[in-house]
């Protein structure tokens, strides 16, 4: 079953074609991380301009890449939500028009669901499974016991761990994104500023990043009144052991709990290299997979692998009316 | 026999939704209805209807006509992208109009001022002459305080907000603007974003 796959719920105009869930014949994005950079941040009227402006050129890649006709899909599925809602609608136009031109079925995916099923197209997935989502938006532990089975076991109460270091990035200058800024940076620092590992046993699996962020954020205030020397690669080193603590802490917590087979982590944060270290050094018992690069951040490659499970299970598409949704939950 | 020429219309600049379907300079079908912010729930499944009707699918179109705003309203990416995507995948002649223009087509007078509103007293607005039901341009589209656009006229005119564009006046016309690259359609905002004039200060 080919699967043309279309994301647009931020800043990168994405389109796939995925046969069976696991085969990428095309994955093309046209990224406008460049152009908001100069703001400190995903600007949404700049986003929606920018994707109407690529639409067409990215639809057409994907197709010509696949080496495939528009004739040759099977089903269309589009990001839904959550996301900025200018930038879903011309996702979303754009799949329905596919869908009416070629009467080709066309389902709405959970953006989320996408940054899970990334990780079907390299590792297949074994159940029970736990997915660890850590993104710009989300920091949530998920149960699945089959295919397209969500149960959230807990979500961060705040921030979520992308946002959070988005936002020191920002303090420390480091500019936008500040996620593998401060990644790169921290591999060469030493965690020494003993910052707190919120929730850490807080016995249930929610997490909580603001009180960290404003305790990085108030110490670094603090040396600089003081004029003490600040080493920027040990605070970014400090920081990020401390988040991937928590991570990796409550990660073990549900792992141990719902007896599973194998973590998977998913979502933008999943590029961190020392999540990934400390992942793979904690959890020895059973796999641990997270995605290829390409596959972390926003992608359409996600979407057409989550659709066609999600279609799959449910046996049947939506129709011409999908809506957009800025919030929207995954159970 | 010779094939007929089958044409759409779309425009979403405003809060109505405007479908049209001409068949050999002949609207055989239409949709002008008011929109409550959902132009992107609804412009599919009418636009299906239309078709549906009409016997033809989306595959017969042989023209596009494209209204492009300006409009700040983001109803007017929904009908342009509905409509790139169109002109795209079937590889037709597309042309891009000003939905102020489409919104002048719908009144009888001579002079036209054409209005969408964008708060804090500013409007984009054209000036429309007529004459024996041929429609042209005075003043170009303008995004700008209203009382001062309207300063500059000193004659008599009707203002049009809204009203069903009459497409065969459209076609008549020279107002229709030929799209070379559909790749590169977009709507005519305008304006620079808030964010971007902010970056320049
Ligand atoms: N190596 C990294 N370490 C930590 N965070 C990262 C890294 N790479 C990307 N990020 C973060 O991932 C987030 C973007 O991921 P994405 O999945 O696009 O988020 P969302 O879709 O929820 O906005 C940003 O907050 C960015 O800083
Ligand atoms: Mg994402």
């Amino acid at each position: 079953m080919n699967v043309l796959g279309v994301e647009t719920s931020c800043d990168e105009t994405s389109v796939s074609v995925v046969r069976d869930g696991n085969v990428v014949l095309a994955n093309e994005v046209l990224s406008q991380i460049d152009i908001h950079k100069a703001y400190g941040g995903v600007v949404p009227e700049i986003a929606s301009r920018e994707h109407i402006k690529g639409i067409t050129y990215v639809f057409d890649q994907a197709i010509k890449n696949a080496n495939l006709n528009y004739e040759d899909i099977d089903l269309i599925a589009v990001t839904k939500g959550p996301g900025l809602i200018g930038s879903l609608l011309i996702g979303i136009n754009a799949a329905k028009v596919i869908s009416l031109n070629y009467n080709i079925p066309i389902i709405g995916v959970h953006h989320i669901s996408g940054h899970i099923y990334a990780n079907y197209i390299e590792q297949g997935m074994e159940f029970p499974l736990l997915a660890l989502v850590v993104s710009g938006g989300h920091t949530e532990l998920i149960l699945m016991k089959e295919h397209f089975s969500f149960i959230k076991l807990g979500e961060t109460q705040d921030d979520a761990v992308g946002e959070a270091y988005d936002k020191i990035a920002r303090v420390l200058g480091l500019g936008y994104p500040g996620g593998p800024v401060v990644d790169r940076l921290a591999g060469s620092g030493v965690d020494n500023l003993n910052f707190p590992r919120p929730m850490i046993q807080s016995g249930d699996f929610n997490f909580s990043f603001s009180g960290l962020k404003s305790h990085v954020i108030n110490t670094h205030h603090n040396m600089k009144q003081r004029n003490i020397a600040i080493n920027i690669d040990d605070f970014c080193a400090s920081f990020q052991e401390a988040v991937t603590d928590v991570l990796v802490e409550k990660t073990i917590q549900a792992k141990n709990k719902f007896k599973v087979k194998q973590v998977i982590v998913a979502g933008g944060v999943a590029a961190n290299s020392g999540l990934r270290k400390k992942m793979k050094e904690k959890i020895t018992d059973i796999p641990v997979f997270f995605p290829k690069m390409k596959f972390c951040t926003d992608n359409a490659a996600m979407i057409g692998a989550a659709g066609y499970f999600q279609y799959k299970k449910y046996g049947k598409a939506d129709d011409l009316y999908i809506n957009g949704y800025s919030r929207l939950d995954l159970e | 026999m010779k094939k007929s020429l089958k044409r759409l219309a779309i425009d979403t600049a405003t809060k109505y939704i405007y479908l049209a379907l001409l068949i050999d300079d002949k609207e055989v079908a239409s949709i002008y209805q008011v929109g409550d912010n959902d132009h992107s729930v609804t412009i599919l499944p009418l636009l299906e209807k239309l078709l549906d009707d009409a016997k033809i699918t989306l595959k017969d179109i042989d023209e596009i006509i494209i209204g492009i705003g300006p409009g700040s309203y983001t109803g007017v990416r929904i009908g342009v992208t509905v409509g790139k995507m169109i002109g795209y995948l079937n590889n037709i002649s597309v042309f891009q109009v000003s939905s102020l223009a489409l919104i002048a087509s719908s009144s009888k007078k001579n002079k036209i001022l054409s209005l969408i509103d964008a708060r804090r007293n500013n409007a984009f607005m054209a000036y429309f002459n007529q004459q024996k039901n041929t429609l042209e341009y005075i003043k170009n589209d303008t995004l700008e305080n209203i009382e001062s656009f309207q300063q500059n006229i000193n004659e008599k005119y009707e203002i049009v907000e809204y009203g069903k564009p009459n497409i065969k006046k459209i076609i008549k016309s020279n107002l229709l603007v030929k799209v070379e690259d559909i790749h590169k359609l977009t709507p005519n905002y305008l304006r620079i974003t808030e964010a971007e004039r902010n970056l320049e200060k």
